[in-house]
């Protein structure tokens, strides 16, 4: 069956509002990469470069007030550091605060984030990408989502730059949309788990195996993120 | 609403200072316990703290200086100065005795049954909601337990299990509710008493439950994890009763 108007107009709402801040995390990921370029690998991450990734993030949360934190991972590869590089920050009242992560592997709260899928996939593609939603609790623990882009020095990856979005931010900000489509529809990302739903019919955090019954999936045309809407009839 | 009767009024009236500085004390101390909190981490300032628990600074002071006089933070100053977490605390075999001997065996199956009820629904959710990748990190975790010999470190692989099949059922409140279901059970789980567990047993068991996650069969992931927690609270069970309930020939003369 074809997608009704509503639906198409919809899907590209949704692709316009999330390619924009596709773009911003490319270039807040291309921004952080500036402060290491033409530095020798193994990179060093100095207290400097902290201050000035800190300023970036700064900037980021301010121009985006959905966002609830962010920062920049690097690959134990790259670093000369055999601990891990993850500086990230979330924002709290009237400042942003860097959170600690236990980065020991056999740690008991070892944030194995090289295996997390919003690392991983980008170190394997050198794309963006998006992770969620998932419950973060040895991180934020918060139910978000995770937008990721690869940081390159010459050619080669280093890391990601990324943000944090809370799902209940989320939601806000998608419902208006969504609801303007008549009948149930719901954003999957490309698992094709629900993001948001626009009814009780398909709730956050649930899987969507088949599309049968006459539903149907729109593609969001982002590049390398994967999200669809499903609808139906 | 206003409290309407006498009674009411009190169970309603503010906290006085000393049981929020306690309860501070006991938040920390269980977070560490349970490695939500590790070792070598900087506590937030003195300020965001007692701004985020709602507290006095005084009342915060109060909460640090507890934690300091059992050794479980140091504050240093300076610089990169700030309060640091510097032991794992741990329960005392003795506080485990104590903790068995004062908590009856009606408690302990009640604590079991809402464990029950929380980890039947999680398993059922995990099974509808985890992606195959995911599972592959619920094994490891099973197979973590038996990689440890002490009896710290087995409880966090156990605790790191449960809390994961929560994570994977994608709620944050389950999640929660499993922290906290962990934060009370798990050190007397592992304490080494009189009877201890077999963690060879326990790791073929949540291995078992991983495996029915992975196949996707919630009914037997559901049977599965009732029949572990039920193992669970037999242990405890027998523990204290190891301990509080000397035998009839032990009582008599």
């Amino acid at each position: 069956m074809t997608a009704s108007a509503p639906a198409l107009k919809a899907a590209r709402e949704i692709a316009a509002w999330t390619n924009a801040l596709s773009l911003d995390v490319h270039e807040f990921a291309a921004r952080s990469a500036e402060l290491w370029s033409g530095r020798p690998r193994p990179l060093s991450i100095t207290r400097g470069d902290i201050a000035r990734l800190e300023e970036l993030v700064g900037a980021f949360l301010e121009t985006h007030d959905f966002v609830v934190g962010a920062g920049a991972i690097f690959s134990t590869e790259a670093i000369r550091s055999k601990d891990g590089g993850l500086e990230w920050w979330i924002r709290r009242e009237r400042s942003i605060e860097k959170l600690e992560f236990d980065l020991t592997p056999g740690g008991e709260r070892f944030y194995d984030y090289q295996n997390m899928p919003f690392f991983a996939s980008a170190s394997r593609t050198g794309e963006q990408t998006v992770w969620g939603p998932y419950v973060d609790y040895l991180g934020m623990d918060e139910y978000i989502l995770t937008y990721s882009a690869p940081i390159q020095l010459e050619g080669e990856f280093a890391g990601v730059a990324g943000c944090d979005i809370r799902i209940k931010k989320l939601e806000e900000i998608l419902m208006p949309t969504l609801r303007s489509i008549p009948g149930d529809a719901a954003l999957l990302n490309a698992g094709g788990r629900v993001v948001v739903g626009n009814s009780g019919a398909h709730l956050v955090g649930e899987r969507v195996r088949s599309t049968s019954g006459g539903r149907s999936l729109i593609p969001i045309e982002v590049p390398h993120l994967g999200f669809s809407l499903l609808v139906s009839p | 609403m206003a409290p309407t009767t006498a009674f009411q009024a009190h169970v309603y009236r503010s906290l006085p200072e000393t049981e929020r500085s306690d309860a501070i004390v006991n938040r920390i101390s269980k977070a560490i316990s349970l490695g939500l909190l590790k070792v070598g981490e900087r506590l937030p300032s003195e300020t965001a703290l007692s701004e985020m628990f709602g507290v006095a600074p005084s009342t915060l002071r109060e909460a640090l200086s507890d934690l300091r006089q059992q050794g479980i933070v140091a504050t240093r100053r300076g610089r990169s100065g700030g309060t640091f977490i510097v032991k794992q605390p741990f329960m005392s075999p003795d506080a485990t005795r104590r903790w068995l001997q004062e908590t009856s065996i009606a408690e302990l199956r009640d604590l079991g049954d809402e464990h029950a009820a929380i980890a039947a629904a999680t398993v059922r959710l995990a099974c509808e909601r985890a992606e195959s990748h995911e599972v592959g990190r619920l094994l490891d975790l099973a197979r973590a337990l038996v990689m440890s010999d002490k009896s710290e470190a087995r409880a966090h692989a156990d605790s790191r299990f449960h809390i994961e099949l929560a994570v994977l059922a994608q709620s944050p409140r389950l999640t929660n509710a499993e922290i906290r279901l962990q934060a009370e059970t798990v050190q007397a789980l592992w304490a080494p008493l009189s009877s201890t567990r077999d963690p060879e047993r326990v790791a073929a068991e949540h291995l078992a439950v991983a495996r029915a996650i992975a196949d996707d069969a919630p009914e037997e992931a559901q049977r599965l994890v009732l029949q572990h927690i039920r193992h669970d609270i037999h242990h405890l069970v027998d523990a204290k009763l190891s301990l509080g309930y000397p035998t009839n020939q032990e009582e008599r003369p």
